[in-house]
């Protein structure tokens, strides 16, 4: 290891801290026209009549696209579900890319797509998920429900309790609005947007146009935040691409903040019924878990927002259900925690509601039902180090110094509460390539086909590699963000470090293998590069690698662990909850960068503070349209929410998912935060709030 | 944005000549401005901008404080004469937007600042504000942030600005020049409620521009205090906001002056309320028995029913906070 | 892009109609424009004529200094500075996050004080010095606050970071930087969705306390 403990800065910290690193939107290629996208403003019905006579008229613009002119793109053609751009005139939610307005500039494309007309023949629409209940689908078929033991045995418990609890949508809102620089030449494109699995957008354009790989290439060099958001070949891009190929020109098109509510995916909102039973002295005996989300009408996407219920305790009887609803929205998809975020909101306020109505300190309650293996799969945990979270978190925090009855503490004019809860999500890993290059003037280039939306994917590469490679860190460079370099997985799931930390990983120790074979010396240990290369006159010694899916994945159960001790304050009289301490406590199995894992630790909690008091989609249902479509009336956290977020890491390695022993950590911090405040706030003033966000409101 | 033609103006007059003209729009900071034209709630033709004028000045009157209409929100919030003088007015103006936002924003186009009612930011929803006639989106909609006093049947906006609130407590004046000459509007007169016509924000003819306030001495200095109760911490609108200044002699109240934000279609003088404080004294029984007189004729609607808690709530905070009792 | 023409500068006498324009025409010699106003042009585009005409007409001189150099540019009167910035003058480091003031991603200093670029007319800085965080280095040296954001990982997808950095250097130069309540307080109007708040308020600390000029 050549590099500090605590681990290296940002290799791409300089281009982020000067303005110079260049974002989807920021290329500026010669004739470049702009694209504006136009919206539907009804949620249901066909498109009757498109009048762009105006628009057309209007200075600078280049062409109006739409389904009435819009060429046949072959992809389109088949069984797929997704929006197909241009293609006819149905409309499936409000806010649906229905025309592109190409201009010479920026703003004359945007006022001239406010110039058009559209009529519609408009049809009932249903958006509100109450209403839905009744008409629920099993999305996985008989895979949607899960029981062991006994159906319903909380029932019969010494002690239960039974809870509503409903979480809202959720919209990623990165700060970088999604683009898309598209510039065909002939029947090749070249594409610059953002993508959190470039490979897989490839292939998507691919199929869109019937076109060989060597003939799309997918640009995503920095990503402005994506949260999930930033997977699929999305409407609007779809719009990009015909749009340039139409009029044969590069073209950019950026959706607006507005267009990020209903464009790009958001968290489907849920309602959730749990019971919750256990012996008078605290062992669970049974927990019953109904869940509810929303899709679209034209596609499906489930999350799994019961299967976390099946894991996490050791119980006895467990029976879970998932359904959803088919509304007349756009399509969820992926959110920071997909799935877990939502359940375990609900089953961490039932399990504090449960140990408060045993009189137990919660977090000896949850000790109390810890499993000491995967209860569902009855596979050993591959690690799991959530006691020792329990135990370094709480010591910390002084959690020792929270009062069982709620509503008691009083400190300068507002209520004080302690509040704790689980995180956990899967550390999974999936096969990757990188090809690993180390030149005569001593640089070693990694390259991979994976992304970077914000956790610092190069930085945590360049750390693998130094720690095999024994050349000075600033030698090491990795690349990223192509679709022409060796092929990666997505950048989801937390699983980044862990797949293509391995493949960089094996590449790098098979570079060391093969320096040493042409030094006649056998394993993987230090080689003079230098000399090697000299001596046997090459230019360079290059190695690529694939590397594997999760090892011994039906041997093994892997999860990665957090834990966030929460203290909020809460104003007697006016409601308002501020969130003043953090302590999170995290398994990530071992912590390659510790700069960079704990930035990442401090996002999920700030992703759970705004989840907590502030964040949800509204919609006025007699329109089918956001009414906080913007970031005045769509809140998270400001600097003022957000107090000093103490970050330990338990920091031994996991021998089973990866030979760093790491495992992944983006997702899982934010797992269980919102429950952590409602607990805190349960604790604070003795009120249960189960429907997300905590505003003044509720409280009040 | 609608292309349009910019020119600057060099004198007060030419800014009354110019906006006699239909289409003509004063711009002054343009953050509310620029971001109505971006979404494309007007599309003037013309726009003056007036930021060269010398109406930027904060100076002492015989016996007050003038303000100009284009003295920036930033800098009154942290100038000299208003802290000593007036703090209640600096704290106001803390509390809103963004110190970016303030570093731009005026007074004059504080005090101009339309709703932020969705319905009328939103141009394919029906609004009275916006497009009268279309309906109250908002009526039966998502009405969470809206009023609880003086709406009608055809608008239920608030006024969304902190420092009219404080403004409106300490009985300011708003200066105006018009084709007639100049004149002063109590400040408490200057916006309207929405009656039968939504579309007006206030009592400002369109060929009259602000040059300042003016704002008369007192004596709350010392005990004043402005509460904003909102969603998130800071840069955030007002669910609820009380602006409080009290003259206090010992432990009793010589007179008071309140005024609540985030409540009505204009900032709400709660003058019930000051009359009876006068003359009592400063205790948290007092304060609510104020705060409940203040709540007389509330009216709530299917969201913004906690309102109707949380504004007594917040009157007897701030005032327990201007009084020190806290 | 830049376009150094002898155009005059736009006449401020409010009481004369719309001279500028109409100097500029004639001189443009398209004395048959003279008539035009904005409307007019959108017609005349209607009316498919040249659209030279309407471009020169809705466009007017703006001349600026932007990190230390001086610029004159022919821009829309509607152009926001952030697009003047990121369009026209390819300076990308300003960013554009929701473009209606909501999120301080387009930060920049307008003769020294922070403001929101995208609510910022173009042309109402003409003959103003506006710095971007392309100006914040001298060469290759990074601005104190650049180094303390890249020490204390005040970002991660880096987006909102260059807004974040303009508006901590005034933070720092506008005296409101005492204490770590009042720095999270002033640093309101920056978004960020990441979550770096505290690693900013550590690296903004950590330059005040170093005392360096900012």
């Amino acid at each position: 290891m050549n590099t500090p403990k605590e681990g290296i800065t940002r290799v791409d910290g300089r281009l982020k801290v000067t303005g110079s690193i260049r974002y989807a939107a920021e290329y500026p290629f010669p004739g470049l026209v702009y694209g504006a996208v136009v919206s539907s403003t009804i949620a249901k019905g066909t498109i009757t009549g498109i009048d762009s006579k105006a628009t057309e008229s209007a200075p600078g613009v280049v062409a109006v696209i739409s389904h009435l002119n819009a060429p046949k793109i072959p992809g389109y053609e088949g069984g797929e579900h997704e929006i197909k751009t241009f293609n006819d005139s149905k409309i499936y939610f409000n806010g649906q890319p229905i025309a592109l307005v190409i201009a010479d500039t920026f703003e004359r494309a945007k006022f001239a797509a406010s110039l058009v007309k559209v009529q519609y023949s408009k049809e009932q629409h249903q958006t509100n998920i109450d209403a839905g209940l009744q008409n629920t689908f099993k999305p996985w078929g008989d895979g949607s429900d899960y029981l062991r033991g006994e159906a319903n045995a909380y029932q019969n418990a010494p002690v239960k309790i039974e809870a509503e609890y409903r979480t809202p949508i959720h919209v990623h809102n990165a700060m970088e609005p999604f683009a898309m620089t598209a510039k065909w030449d002939g029947d090749k494109v070249t594409v610059y947007t953002k993508s959190q699995y470039i490979k897989g957008m490839q292939r998507e354009i691919m199929g869109m146009f019937k076109l060989p790989e060597e003939h799309v290439t997918v640009n995503s060099k920095v990503i402005g935040g994506a949260f999930g958001s930033g997977s699929p070949l999305w409407p609007y891009a779809k719009a990009a691409l015909i749009g340039a190929k139409m009029i044969g020109k590069p073209l950019k098109v950026v959706i607006d903040r507005g267009q990020m509510f209903t464009m790009v995916g958001y968290r489907s909102p849920a309602i959730q019924k749990l019971g919750m039973g256990a012996t008078a002295d605290g062992k669970l005996t049974g927990i019953t878990h109904i869940a509810t989300g929303e899709t679209a009408t034209y596609q499906q996407f489930a999350e799994g927002i019961t299967s976390t219920t099946n894991i996490l305790y050791d119980c006895p009887n467990v029976n879970t259900q998932y359904r959803l609803t088919r509304l007349d929205m756009s399509v969820p998809t992926y959110t920071r925690g997909p799935g877990e975020t939502t359940v375990v909101f609900a089953l961490e306020s039932a399990v504090d509601e449960l140990a408060n109505a045993l009189n137990m300190n919660p977090l000896e309650f949850r000790k109390k039902n810890y499993s000491e293996k995967d209860p569902e799969q009855s596979l050993p945990w591959s690690s799991k180090y959530l006691k020792e979270c329990y135990e370094i978190g709480a010591t910390h925090f002084g959690w020792d110094k929270r009062n069982q009855k709620p509503g008691l503490v009083m400190k300068d004019g507002w209520l004080v509460g302690y509040g704790v809860s689980n995180g956990v999500y899967g550390a999974g890993r999936a096969p990757c390539t990188a090809k690993a290059r180390l030149s005569a003037d001593g640089i070693l280039l990694i390259q991979s086909s994976t992304s970077d939306m914000g956790p610092g994917t190069a930085t945590v590469m360049v750390k693998i590699a130094s720690d095999i490679i024994n050349i000075p860190v600033e030698n090491i460079k990795f690349e990223l963000g192509n679709s022409s370099l060796p092929a990666a997985p997505g950048e989801y799931g937390s699983m980044t470090t862990s797949s293509v930390g391995s493949a960089v990983y094996e590449v790098c120790t098979a570079l060391n293998e093969k320096f040493n074979q042409l030094d006649g010396k056998s394993g993987a240990g230090d080689p003079d590069y230098a000399r090697i290369l000299k001596e046997h006159n090459l230019p360079f010694v290059e190695v690529t690698h694939k590397s594997g899916g999760t090892p011994n994945a039906d041997k093994y159960s892997s999860h990665a662990y957090c834990v966030h001790f929460v203290e909020v304050n809460v104003h007697p009289t006016l409601g308002t909850v501020k969130v003043t301490r953090v302590v999170a406590a995290l398994d990530g199995g071992k912590i390659l960068n510790p700069i960079t894992a704990r930035s990442q630790v401090i996002g999920g909690a700030v992703w759970g503070i705004s989840m907590a008091l502030m964040e949800g989609g509204v919609l006025d249902h007699r329109y089918g349209k956001y009414v906080n479509n913007n970031l005045a009336d769509y809140h998270f956290a400001s600097n003022a929410d957000v107090p000093q977020i103490e970050v330990l890491f338990v920091d031994k390695p996991d021998p089973v998912t990866n030979a760093m022993g790491s495992k992944g950590i983006g997702e899982v911090t934010i797992v269980g935060f919102a429950a952590a405040v409602a607990n805190a706030v349960f604790n604070a003033t003795g009120k249960r709030v189960r429907d997300l966000p905590i505003t003044p409101d509720k409280l009040v | 944005m609608k292309q349009f033609q910019y020119t600057k103006a060099t004198s007060p007059q030419g800014v009354l000549e110019a906006i006699s003209k239909p289409g003509t729009k004063i711009i002054a900071g343009g953050t509310n401005l620029v971001d109505h034209m971006k979404h494309g709630l007007i599309a003037p033709d013309k726009l003056v901008d007036i930021n060269h004028l010398p109406l930027k000045g904060i100076t002492p009157t015989k016996s007050g404080l003038h303000i100009g209409t284009l003295a920036l929100n930033s800098v009154v919030s942290e100038n000299a004469l208003v802290l000593q003088k007036q703090p209640l007015l600096s704290m106001a103006l803390k509390a809103g937007a963004s110190p970016q936002l303030r570093n731009m924003a005026t007074v004059g186009g504080n005090i101009m600042q339309r709703t932020r009612c969705t319905y009328f930011y939103d141009t394919i929803m029906p609004c009275n504000k916006r497009e009268p006639g279309t309906g109250c989106g908002a009526m039966e909609g998502y009405n969470r942030m809206h009023a609880i006093f003086g709406a009608s049947g055809q608008c239920i906006a608030v006024h969304p600005s902190d420092m009219c609130v404080a403004l409106a407590a300490l009985d300011a004046q708003v200066i105006i020049t018009g084709k007639k000459g100049e004149k002063r509007m109590p400040f408490t007169d200057f916006h309207r409620l929405p009656d039968d016509h939504p579309e007006l924000d206030n009592h400002l003819a369109k060929d009259e521009m602000i040059l300042g306030v003016e704002i008369p001495d007192n004596n709350f200095a010392k005990n004043s205090y402005y509460l904003k109760v909102r969603d998130r911490q800071s840069y955030a609108f007002a669910l609820v906001s009380v602006a409080v200044g009290l003259d206090l002699s010992g432990g009793t109240i010589r007179s008071a002056r309140l005024a609540m934000g985030g409540v009505a279609h204009k900032p709400w003088r709660l003058f019930e309320a000051e009359k009876f404080l006068a003359g009592k004294t400063a205790t948290e029984d007092n304060f609510k028995q104020a705060a409940q007189l203040a709540m007389q004729g509330a009216k709530a609607y299917e969201y913004n029913a906690f309102k109707l808690k949380l504004a007594p709530a917040a009157i007897t905070e701030a005032l327990k906070h201007a009084s020190g009792i806290v | 892009m830049e376009n150094n023409n002898n155009l005059p500068e736009p006449d401020t006498r409010p009481d004369v109609k719309d001279p500028s324009r109409r100097d500029f025409l004639k001189k443009s010699a398209l004395i048959t424009a003279v008539a035009l106003t904005p409307a007019h042009a959108v017609k005349a585009a209607e009316k498919h004529m040249d659209e030279r005409i309407a471009e020169a007409f809705e466009k007017m001189p703006l001349s600026l200094e932007i990190n230390g150099a001086p610029h004159n540019l022919m821009v829309e009167p509607r152009s926001t500075l952030l697009d003047i910035l990121r369009e026209q003058l390819d300076l990308t480091g300003t960013k554009k996050g929701c473009d209606l003031g909501q999120c301080g991603a387009c930060t920049v200093h307008v003769d020294g004080h922070r403001v929101i670029s995208c609510l910022t007319l173009g042309i109402m800085v003409n003959g103003k010095k506006v710095t971007t965080i392309e100006g914040l280095a001298k060469g290759d040296q990074l601005h104190p606050m650049q180094e303390a954001f890249l020490k204390h990982d005040g970002f991660q997808c880096g987006y909102c970071t260059p807004g974040q950095i303009m508006s901590a250097v005034a933070c720092i130069r506008e005296g409101h930087a005492n204490s770590e309540h009042e720095i999270r307080e002033y640093m309101s109007g920056n978004i960020c969705r990441c979550g770096a708040y505290p690693n900013i308020v550590n690296a903004i600390q950590e330059v005040k306390e170093g005392g360096l000029p900012v």
